[in-house]
């Protein structure tokens, strides 16, 4: 069963690199969620009950609705439609994404300890790295935003992988912060579209001497 | 105690923060500064002590605590200052405040925190106060630095996330992962060496962007330029040293390895790179505060070079971090006077400010002096103990290279600093439009002649504490 999400994780990363519309964006990491949610339940349901509550609520309410609906609010409110701008064309990402899952695949087999679950190490290694390179290729600051919720979700997959159990009140607060980073960074977004008329990153260039 | 001052200083935000009156406000500051001062007598009292699991009143906490206790106080004057000649709203001044009183506390967490975990939770709160800060004026510069400073600061706080998570399998027990420093520093010999040197690498690059070094300089760069003296006084000392700690840490747990002297390596590595980039970006400059950004730049990647000899450079490296404290912070007091004066933070709109204001051009030339490390400044014993572990080291190329790039820099600043105090005054300057506070200068001084002072008569309270922050390192 977990192997089957952990596949269909896989493929909702190379699904970030086909799409170019917004809403898809938006509908991939509200699957990431319900596939994060199936994976930590599957893998977790030993830990102590409240511990397990706080991270299927992160999963399932944070990552699956609350990001997804905010997201949404971010997509009418600034009319965003179709992300054209990639400066890397679909099938050259297709090769490199594929290429990172493999690279990470190795990777991860040539590792030799046996706390790091490897069937989740892989796919999230490859999420991070998949995560920084769609920031890379894309221009405006909405798929800046996407890119750094895919890193978010390979991190937390990488939380499951090395097994760490974190206290409580430390989990509660990692929640709590990524969760409020989150919000300020999409109210940033809406003001930065009111005050420059667009969210392409080549136009925020005021700064420079 | 740090729950009960955390728990204090959040309610305090909160009622500055709803009710925005001048006097909640004045007297919320008040205490709240009073309340910081307080924490760093509490835990210099209980040195050495724990606070519960997540804390731990430690040498190097206390001892940058003491440094931001002492910096509240002209910053919140100086805050004043700016708020009568910039802001005139006294909501957004509310605002202001109470986002202050935020960073500071979420700063002093990250200096206190035992629990690695607990330290990038603070870490966190500081990028999001110091992005509020930024923009608070809502202007379209501000928005755009405040922007690339969230975004980028959160990408590098992920990174550095993943390296806790790498620290957290190499500390896993059947009772789960313990992620305090003490815990990790006494396993780290039984740790993967590959996890171990990747969980650092993954640290000193996510916290670069605090510790204002390469790679993630960028963005720090940029906020620096544009946020408002008072914060700059902030972000460019306490909040750097929030990203030295964060990474002291860390390199103390691998310090206790094999892997020590590639750490070492690593942090020569990063430092030369960082002081390389920022002497070349010190001659595209135009405005002051990105001068001082740069500068920033320069004296924390000294202080990483320090620590890449090893024994012989630990102590000149905390000893110049804590004069650079000081010293950046005076230099920018004064620059929201000079700013003042030209209405515009940009060189080629400054000049004569030695006609214009004697005392706050004396400030600034012995502010500049002490940066740049000129006898009689603290920061010439500090560098020059750098000089002294680097060529006693072994690290003569090194040595000879930093030197170069140091006058090369001097050169830089001293020409840019010429041109404020001396050049023809400004065409667009406005007589009169300053509005100029008398008082405005003697924290300037106060802060380079205590700098000076401890230059040359280190008091044992300081050395003690210096020394005690090297025994954590082998």
């Amino acid at each position: 069963m977990v192997i089957v999400l952990i596949v269909l994780f896989a493929a909702t990363l190379v699904y970030f690199f086909l799409s170019e519309r917004v809403s898809n964006f938006i509908w991939l990491l509200s699957v990431q969620g319900v596939i994060l949610f199936g994976i930590a339940f599957n893998n977790l349901l030993h830990i102590q009950p409240l511990g397990l509550i706080l991270i299927l609520l992160e999963t399932l309410i944070v990552k699956a609705i609350v990001i997804p609906w905010f997201l949404n609010q971010l997509r009418h409110k600034n009319e965003l439609k179709r992300v054209h701008e990639s400066k890397v064309p679909v099938f050259y990402s297709l090769i490199i994404i594929s290429a990172i899952l493999i690279g990470s695949f190795l990777l991860s087999y040539t590792i030799d300890n046996e706390i790091i679950q490897l069937r989740f190490f892989t796919v999230a290694l490859a999420t991070v790295i998949g995560g920084m390179y769609f920031i890379v290729i894309h221009k405006n600051i909405f798929s800046h935003l996407v890119g750094f919720l895919i890193i978010e979700n390979g991190t937390f997959l990488l939380s499951l992988a090395v097994g760490g159990e974190m206290p409580f009140l430390v989990s509660l607060a990692v929640l709590l912060d990524v969760l409020i980073a989150v919000l300020v960074i999409g109210v940033f977004l809406n003001k930065v579209r009111d005050s420059f008329d667009t969210i392409l990153v080549s136009k925020l260039n005021k700064l420079k001497d | 105690m740090i729950f009960i001052f955390l728990g204090i200083a959040l309610t305090l935000s909160i009622l500055i923060f709803l009710f925005p009156h001048r006097i909640v406000f004045a007297a919320g500051s008040f205490f709240y500064v009073l309340l910081h001062v307080t924490l760093t007598v509490y835990s210099y009292n209980k040195l050495g002590a724990c606070d519960s699991v997540y804390f731990r009143f430690d040498s190097l906490a206390v001892l940058l605590n003491a440094l931001l206790s002492i910096l509240l106080i002209p910053t919140l004057f100086h805050a004043n200052l700016y708020f009568r000649r910039y802001v005139k709203d006294v909501k957004k001044e509310a605002q202001f405040v109470s986002a202050m009183i935020i960073l500071a506390s979420a700063i002093s967490s990250v200096y206190y925190a035992e629990n690695i975990v607990v330290m990038w939770v603070s870490i966190e709160i500081t990028t999001l106060a110091v992005s509020f800060l930024i923009y608070h004026n809502r202007y379209e510069t501000p928005l755009e630095a405040a922007w690339k400073y969230l975004f980028l600061s959160s990408v590098g706080i992920a990174i550095a996330f993943l390296g806790i998570l790498i620290l957290a399998t190499q500390s896993a027990s059947s009772e789960g992962a313990n992620l305090s420093v003490s815990y990790l520093a006494s396993v780290a010999s039984q740790m993967d060496p590959f996890f171990l040197k990747t969980a650092f690498v993954l640290i000193l690059t996510g916290y670069s962007v605090k510790l204002n070094v390469f790679p993630l300089f960028a963005a720090t760069i940029d906020a620096k330029t544009v946020a408002p003296s008072p914060v700059n006084a902030i972000i460019s000392t306490a909040l750097v040293n929030a990203g030295f700690v964060a990474v002291f840490r860390v390199y103390s747990i691998v310090n206790q390895t094999a892997m020590n002297s590639w750490a070492q390596n690593v942090l020569l590595i990063t430092g030369l790179i960082s002081i390389s980039l920022a002497t070349i970006q010190l001659f595209r400059i135009k405005r002051f505060k990105r001068m001082f950004a740069f500068s920033s730049m320069e004296h924390v990647a000294l202080i990483l070079i320090a620590l890449s000899v090893g024994k012989p450079g630990y102590y000149a490296a905390l000893l110049h971090l804590v004069f650079h404290t000081l010293v950046k912070a005076g230099l920018f007091f004064q620059f929201g006077q000079v700013r003042a004066f030209f209405h515009s933070g940009w060189i080629k709109d400054s000049g004569g400010y030695f006609n214009l204001n004697g005392t706050g051009s004396l400030a600034f030339l012995l502010g500049i002096l002490s940066i740049l490390a000129i006898p009689p400044s603290g920061l010439f014993i500090s560098e020059f103990l750098i000089f002294k572990a680097l060529f006693s080291g072994g690290y003569l190329v090194v040595g000879i290279f930093v030197l170069v790039l140091l006058t090369v820099i001097i050169y830089v600043i001293v020409s840019k600093t010429m041109h404020l105090l001396f050049a023809e005054i400004p065409a667009t300057y406005k007589p009169g439009a300053a509005i100029v506070n008398r008082f405005e200068p003697v924290s300037q001084f106060l802060l380079f002649i205590a700098v000076i002072y401890l230059g040359f008569n280190p008091p044992e309270i300081l050395t003690g504490l210096i020394h005690q922050t090297i025994q954590f390192l082998n």
